[in-house]
């Protein structure tokens, strides 16, 4: 699509966006390379859809700067700006058919009859449409009219490509079908793609990097694999992993390594510069549920049980622990309700993150 | 699709249909009159009347004159108005308040109002009257009706496709001309067809500020005035016809918007299982 | 603080404060203040300055309104207007209302063709139908002409025509259609499901009336009421025609005045002080709508 640039493609300086004296945006510090797939996760409401609608135009910033390619277009309208979005709900145009769609950008771009032709037929055989071109949206299906939606993007060759929640509309099989397209999509034309989601499991399909978003400030931005196993902070933790996170206290052991105390019993941690007050993270799948052996292994009662396909999830109650522990085991022989279980994990598997105080 | 029972309001709404048709009916019918006479028993099937009427130069004229203030009536609505209802459902500021309620005041005040007040004014500024001063008042009476269609069917499109239309490239005169418009027209031509069915039928304002050259409607009271022949049924049923064709092609046009832009008019069937 | 997803909604709105839009309204607005709102004013204006025929003059005085409420003739007709207006607003009403009701519940594939039908009468010119009234109601016309065939009747009903009775009818005949629109739209809200479930929470069918249908209505039905009574109560051309001497109304007295006599600051203080009388009545029964919580009643959709 577009050629390699100097900098980053995109850039978002402290980034804010304020509705009277409710914050919807904070301190957003951003860069983006050439050829990215960046998505923007996080629960409803924590502000990744007006970012996504800032880059695009139909916000503005009550603070901070939006670059793109090196331009501030921080107050361009969103005609003007080299991007393009696909919209969570398929926006086609009604009284227009699938290429009148598709045509619509390079109409008003003023190219030729041919070159049009020529695009619009490129960008749907892109999309695996080919052929498509006479039909009416209300022919289409949710996931055909999603693709389309996408070739009217993309076929103005913008220089990012944005994504608002494009798939939350569809079935779930749809869905996984249109993700596999989109990483297919993404390799063939190169461009740099700003996906939004709140499903994290998509994310850490799709994306090249993650930023979570929590409450309108960026909670941690890594890989799918830093954010998934290394979280930064409790919230990412929770919203990404499902994870355990329980309020211990940390203190060093004699071989450098440490100790924390759940439920009554200490448990090993690898080292970390982290001490005193502190969360424990666990991911549900590093969690193992047996039968009461030993009497140092954490003890609870299994409160809740589901059938995973793959296995089985639990949640065990633990005396001491506000919440119940949750534990994904695959296989193996499955244990009832009501009774009582031993919880083990590899220390190196887990995580110590630094608290406060006053959190708990 | 099911349906309740019940008796009274099913009679209740076949005597209304029987009440607003019947009297119409039988205007239509004694227009056919072979006699003079207005009145029971029908004596014969003959057309003499409608003979008599087109043959009446003041009658033409006055249907003319209808004509052409309906037409610039309600080309000068389909603009103004147009412009107004954009105005209205794009913009949001507490000023949207003030000016709405200006707009569809006139709705609010009956005829007598509007034609004595605007025959004051044209009184004061000393401006003969004609069908000038009827095509202003007209224009007045006729806008918020316009509005009230207008604003409706721009609320109704989804602000997403005109984001859509803008993330594409497309300026606010594009937006509205490629993406707003196609999906709304048929519907402002219906109402724009009303304004001329309005106007063209419009008697009581028009009485105040009429001129020398009459409409059709000042052309009938006249006529019912003097006469009491059937001629003034010959001239009643055209122009039930007239309004009437109007209408079916509003109601065509309308269906077909509702068509276009993927909206739907229609309401729901309601029914119930068996109770 | 709100939770952010709701505040950040909720204000959103509120926050894209675009005025350039309005712009596209100034065309329209113009239009209005200069022929339709200034009219207004010099005409109240008019209503306080002295009689010249068919002209006006200084000095100010509010004799026009003296002369308008002292008049025991403009008593006499107030009150007919107010009961033609009354009698015509409660007859559309109380009859649109199961028409109403057949639309939405009972009908089924003659919905469309009825709804159309309403709708095209709606068109059928106002002229028109007040010559079709006096023909049926005429002592020849259909009803007498009938009944005196049918032989329950020896001499033509007098009453019928050239009498409030007759304007009440041809008023009714104008309005009916609106009336039935607006009701029927009005009852938009009780969609799909909601009767089905209040009864199958048990309510029954006077419980569903009283709880559920008549508070939804009343708003619609009220606004209806007041713009039927305000035509109705100041039409000045179905008086002339069908009311004969009992069916005369202020309107046709105000139009006379004005045309006939001239004497136009008295036709003014009779129009503001018949606006005044429209005015409370609406304001009236907003109050009342108010205090039975009846006033707004929306579903979320």
């Amino acid at each position: 699509m577009s050629g390699p640039s100097a900098g980053p493609r995109v850039r978002l300086r402290d980034v804010a966006k304020r509705f009277g004296d409710v914050s919807a945006l904070e301190d957003v510090t951003l860069d983006i390379d050439d050829g990215e797939f960046v998505t923007l996760l996080g629960p409803s409401g924590c502000g990744k859809t007006t970012l996504l609608r800032i880059v695009a135009g139909f916000e503005r910033p009550s603070a901070g700067q939006v670059l793109l390619g090196g331009h501030d277009v921080t107050k361009v309208p969103p005609h003007r700006r080299p991007v393009n979005m696909v919209f969570q709900r398929p926006t086609l145009f009604p009284h227009l058919d699938v290429a009148a769609n598709v045509a619509f950008g390079p109409r008003i771009d003023g190219l030729s009859k041919t070159e049009i032709g020529q695009r619009v037929d490129e960008a749907l055989a892109l999309v695996r449409l080919d052929g498509f071109q006479p039909r009416r949206s209300h022919e289409l299906s949710g996931g055909q009219m999603q693709r389309v939606a996408l070739a009217r993007a993309i076929v103005n060759r913008p220089q990012v490509l944005l994504l608002d929640e494009p798939l939350s509309a569809l079935d779930l099989k749809i869905r996984l079908e249109m993700e596999v397209e989109l990483r297919r999509l993404h390799r063939e034309i190169g461009g740099t793609f700003i996906y939004v989601t709140h499903d994290q499991r998509e994310a850490l399909a799709l994306s090249d990097r993650v930023v979570v978003f929590n409450e309108g400030r960026i909670e941690q931005i890594g890989t799918p694999n830093e954010v998934y196993r290394r979280p930064a902070s409790p919230f990412v933790a929770r919203f990404v992993g499902d994870a355990n996170v329980i309020p211990v206290d940390v203190e060093p052991a004699d071989d450098g390594a440490a100790e924390v105390t759940v439920g009554g019993h200490r448990f090993r941690t690898p080292a970390s510069d982290v001490s005193g007050p502190a969360w424990l993270v666990l991911r549900p799948e590093v969690v193992g549920v047996s039968a009461p052996s030993d009497d140092r292994a954490l003890r609870g009662v299994v409160r809740d049980l589901s059938f995973r396909g793959t296995g089985h999830s639990y949640r065990v109650a633990v005396e001491g622990l506000g919440d119940p522990v949750k534990a994904e085991v695959s296989g193996g022989s499955v244990i009832d309700l009501g009774f009582t279980v031993d919880l083990t994990w590899d220390p190196g598997a887990c995580r110590v993150l630094p608290r406060d105080p006053g959190e708990d | 699709m099911q349906g309740r029972r019940a008796p009274v309001p099913t009679a209740i709404t076949i005597a209304a249909l029987l009440f607003l048709f019947v009297p119409l009916a039988i205007v239509v019918l004694f227009s056919f009159n072979s006699t003079g006479s207005l009145t029971f028993p029908f004596a014969g099937f003959s057309t003499r009347w409608y003979h008599q009427i087109i043959e009446s130069v003041a009658f033409r004229d006055a249907v003319v004159n209808s004509a052409f203030v309906g037409a610039v009536v309600a080309l000068s609505t389909l603009v103004l108005g147009t412009l107004a209802a954009y105005g209205l459902t794009r913009a949001s500021t507490r000023l949207r308040t003030p000016i709405a309620v200006l707009l569809f005041l006139p709705l609010t005040l009956p005829g007598l109002f509007l034609g004595l007040s605007l025959l004051v004014l044209f009184s004061r500024v000393e401006v003969n009257l004609s069908l000038g001063t009827v095509m202003i008042a007209h224009m007045v009476y006729v806008l918020p009706y316009y509005l009230l269609i207008a604003v409706a069917a721009l609320q109704r499109l989804d602000p997403a496709l005109e984001e859509a239309g803008a993330d594409l490239g497309a300026n606010a005169w594009l937006v509205f001309r490629r993406v707003t418009l196609p999906q709304v027209w048929p519907v402002l031509l219906a109402a724009a067809l009303l304004a001329f069915a309005l106007s063209f039928d419009e008697f009581i304002i028009t009485f105040f500020v009429i001129g020398p050259d009459s409409t059709l409607p000042l052309f009938i009271f006249s006529t019912l005035r003097r006469t009491v022949d059937p001629s003034v049924n010959a001239i009643s049923s055209l122009l039930l016809v007239i309004t009437l064709a109007l209408f079916a092609i509003a109601f065509v046009l309308t269906l077909r918007g509702s068509r276009t832009s993927g909206l739907s008019i229609e309401t729901e069937p309601i029914g119930s299982a068996a109770r | 603080m709100a939770s952010l997803a709701e505040a950040t909604t909720r204000t959103e709105a509120a926050e894209r404060r675009r005025v350039r839009p309005l712009i596209a309204t100034l065309p329209a607005v113009a239009w209005l203040l200069a022929f339709f709102a200034t009219p207004l004013v010099i005409f109240a204006v008019y209503s306080l300055l002295t009689n010249e025929l068919y002209a006006v003059g200084t000095p100010f005085t509010l004799d026009a309104y003296r002369d308008a409420l002292t008049s025991t003739l403009n008593r006499t007709l107030a009150r007919n207007s107010l009961e033609v207006g009354l009698s015509t607003a409660a007859v559309t009403v109380m009859a649109g209302l199961p028409i109403a009701y057949w639309l939405r519940f009972v009908a089924r594939r003659s919905r469309i063709a009825v709804l159309f039908l309403i709708a095209a009468s709606m068109f059928a010119s106002y002229l028109v139908r007040i010559y079709a009234w006096r023909t049926v109601l005429g002592s020849r016309g259909l009803i007498n002409s009938a009944l005196d065939r049918a032989g329950l009747i020896d001499q033509p009903l007098g009453f019928l025509l050239y009498s409030r009775f007759a304007v009440i009818v041809a008023l009714v005949h104008i309005f009916l259609p609106y009336v039935v629109l607006v009701l029927y739209a009005g009852m938009g809200p009780l969609g799909e499901g909601l009767l089905e479930a209040a009864q199958d929470l048990g309510a029954k069918s006077s419980l569903l009336w009283r709880r559920v249908i008549i508070p939804i209505m009343a708003a619609p039905a009220f606004s209806a009421f007041v713009f039927v009574f305000i035509l109705a109560a100041a039409d000045y051309v179905t008086p002339q025609f069908l009311g004969g001497k009992d069916g005369v109304t202020l309107g046709v007295q105000i139009q006379q005045n004005f045309i006939g006599v001239g004497n136009w600051p008295l036709a003014a203080a009779t129009s503001f002080l018949m606006l005044l009388a429209f005015v409370a009545v609406f304001a009236v029964g907003s109050f009342i709508l108010r205090r039975l919580k009846l006033n707004d009643i929306r579903l979320s959709s």
